[in-house]
């Protein structure tokens, strides 16, 4: 519980730091895929900015490639969904892959085609795991949610890019 | 105890009655008790049986068939792709191990299953460990003529009562091509139990139509990454091309569980109906005998028993009826479950056995008490307001 409290307020003092990286000031921070491509240099080396993001929890929103154990105790979490044809995009490498480790399984209705939103403790760096490889970003103790839909722009209403930062 | 001794004269005095809600009770009980078990075990017996490989790379086709057919041996095989397609995957640099299969005939209903000793390699990430109860593994050695030597799973083996050394075939046509029995398998809690493996060379031989083709056919590679994240772009490759699809295992299982998923909430819905009636009828009964002993409340409460005793001994003797309804029916439950799923297990179905001592058995045996209490209390509560003077009036 301790723990808990110190990695909220953690989150929270990272609120001020980063304000444009959070939802609201409880939810965890939100990483896209766009910072973590972006996090990586020259030799896969990992800025120290979504370093600093190591052993705190936060959140990813993508799509799920159980690539593990059909309970989903291991999956990836990718921007690009595995589905058969790929029809609009070429499938994400190694710095757009997140492994999710979820000891005790997820239990959710699996859909292909859906983002879900995928919270956990983060981890960055080159690391290897006896069962499932070497990797560059990982989530432990990941929970699992269906994700809301992107942001709805009614007619009239200036389409404004989405604001990131 | 006296409320205790009434109770118990009651459920005497009204043996048959009180047996057959009883028995009502624990036929609710055990249909809920042994549904739940059995959903849960095939669920189970998927994700126990299932492939310690990511990806499955097989014809063009439903992804379900190809997992089924390869991975659970349950549908039929897919269309072929050819042995170039495992060549370039071997030479691939994303990929660690590839294991070629081909599926066919079967012997006895026991699936022909076409492989190399990879299939049956110890690696550090697999779960799944193949031992040999006896004999040894087929000679692959791929340049050589086929040796016919086949391996069985220990289930093939124990229902064919084939042993090391014994020949067989099936079909008149490959009486030329017999097979000779040089290893059996430990139990593997898979469908590899009931399989039939021999090398590629043996299958490529005994096939009429794969002995007259120059670049060999195969069913489909199972493959482990070097790396996961390069899952991705070889499912692509394999997906955009014209001949090949690549299949996610756990995918496929997932999409079935969903449907799985549907079921068991209609089957809920039905369990909770069958409650439902189980518990009316025990009103119903509770109700009638109240009814019937007014008099016998009314002397005694003439006798000086208090209307909270009435009360307890109403209420005990639902809840008896209930707990011995649901001891029986926890038992019943269980023994449905272990024959449904013994005949499951028989008909090539992966079933995990479903004797888990979890929270279920506690969960249902408390709510079917208190439900069968709370079935009580109208009753209860009715020969609690029994009025004395009114019910010992002479009957006229």
């Amino acid at each position: 519980m301790r723990q808990f409290r110190t990695i909220f307020a953690v989150s929270l003092c990272m609120a001020c730091v980063h304000p444009g990286l959070l939802a609201s000031a409880e939810e965890p921070p939100r990483l896209t895929f766009t910072q973590l491509v972006d996090s990586i240099k020259a030799e896969l080396e990992v800025t120290q900015k979504i370093k600093s993001y190591g052993g705190k929890e936060v959140e990813i929103q993508g799509f799920i490639i159980p690539a593990g154990p059909p309970d989903l105790s291991f999956f990836l979490l990718s921007r690009v969904s595995a589905m058969g044809n790929y029809c609009c995009e070429a499938p994400a490498g190694q710095d757009e892959t997140v492994y999710v480790f979820a000891a005790k399984g997820v239990n959710i209705l699996y859909d292909p085609l859906r983002v879900y939103k995928v919270r956990g403790v983060f981890e960055a760096g080159m690391q290897t795991d006896k069962t499932y490889g070497v990797s560059l970003f990982r989530l432990r103790h990941a929970q699992v949610e269906e994700a809301v839909g992107a942001k709805i722009f009614k007619v009239g209403e200036p389409t404004a890019p989405a604001s990131n930062q | 105890m006296a409320v205790f001794t009434v109770a118990v004269k009651y459920l005497q005095g009204r043996f048959v009655a009180s047996a057959l809600t009883a028995f009502s009770v624990a036929l609710g009980v055990s249909l809920i008790i042994a549904s739940f078990l059995l959903t849960r075990g095939i669920k189970e017996g998927f994700i126990e049986g299932t492939t310690d490989y990511s990806l499955i790379v097989g014809a063009k086709g439903s992804p379900t068939q190809l997992v089924l057919n390869v991975v659970f041996r349950m549908d039929v095989p897919t269309p072929n792709i050819l042995s170039t397609t495992y060549e370039q995957l071997q030479d691939d640099a994303r990929v660690e191990v590839a294991v070629p299969v081909a599926l066919g005939d079967a012997y006895e209903g026991f699936r022909y299953v076409a492989t190399t000793a990879a299939y049956f390699a110890a690696f550090p990430w697999r779960r799944k460990t193949f031992a040999m109860s006896t004999g040894r593994l087929f000679h692959d050695a791929p340049l050589e003529p086929p040796t016919y030597e086949a391996v069985l799973g220990a289930e093939a083996a124990r229902r064919t009562g084939l042993r090391v050394g014994d020949q067989f075939y099936e079909g008149e046509e490959m009486a030329a091509y017999l097979l000779t029995v040089v290893g059996i398998l430990r139990p593997t809690q898979s469908a590899d139990d009931r399989a039939i493996f021999f090398s590629l060379a043996s299958f490529w031989g005994m096939n009429e139509v794969a002995r007259q083709m120059e670049v060999k056919p195969l069913t489909a590679v199972l493959i482990r990454p070097k790396r996961m994240s390069d899952l991705p772009s070889l499912h692509r490759e394999f997906n955009v091309a014209a001949e090949t699809q690549a299949v996610f295992p756990s995918a496929v299982l997932l999409t079935i569980f969903n449907l799985l998923s549907l079921a068991e909430e209609v089957l809920a819905m039905i369990l909770g109906i069958v409650a439902i009636v189980v518990l009316l009828y025990l009103f119903v009964s509770m109700y009638s005998a109240t009814l019937e002993r007014k008099r016998e409340i009314a002397t005694m409460r003439a006798l000086g028993a208090r209307r909270v005793t009435i009360l307890g001994i109403v209420l005990l003797e639902s809840c008896a009826i209930t707990a011995i309804g649901g001891i029986v029916g926890l038992l019943g439950g269980h023994g449905a479950a272990y024959l449904g799923a013994h005949v499951l297990a028989a008909r090539g179905g992966l079933v995990t056995q479903p004797f888990l001592v979890s929270a279920l058995q506690p969960v249902v045996f408390g709510s079917v008490i208190l439900l069968g209490t709370l079935a009580g209390l109208l009753p209860a509560v009715l020969a609690y307001r029994t009025e004395v003077a009114e019910n010992l009036a002479p009957l006229s």
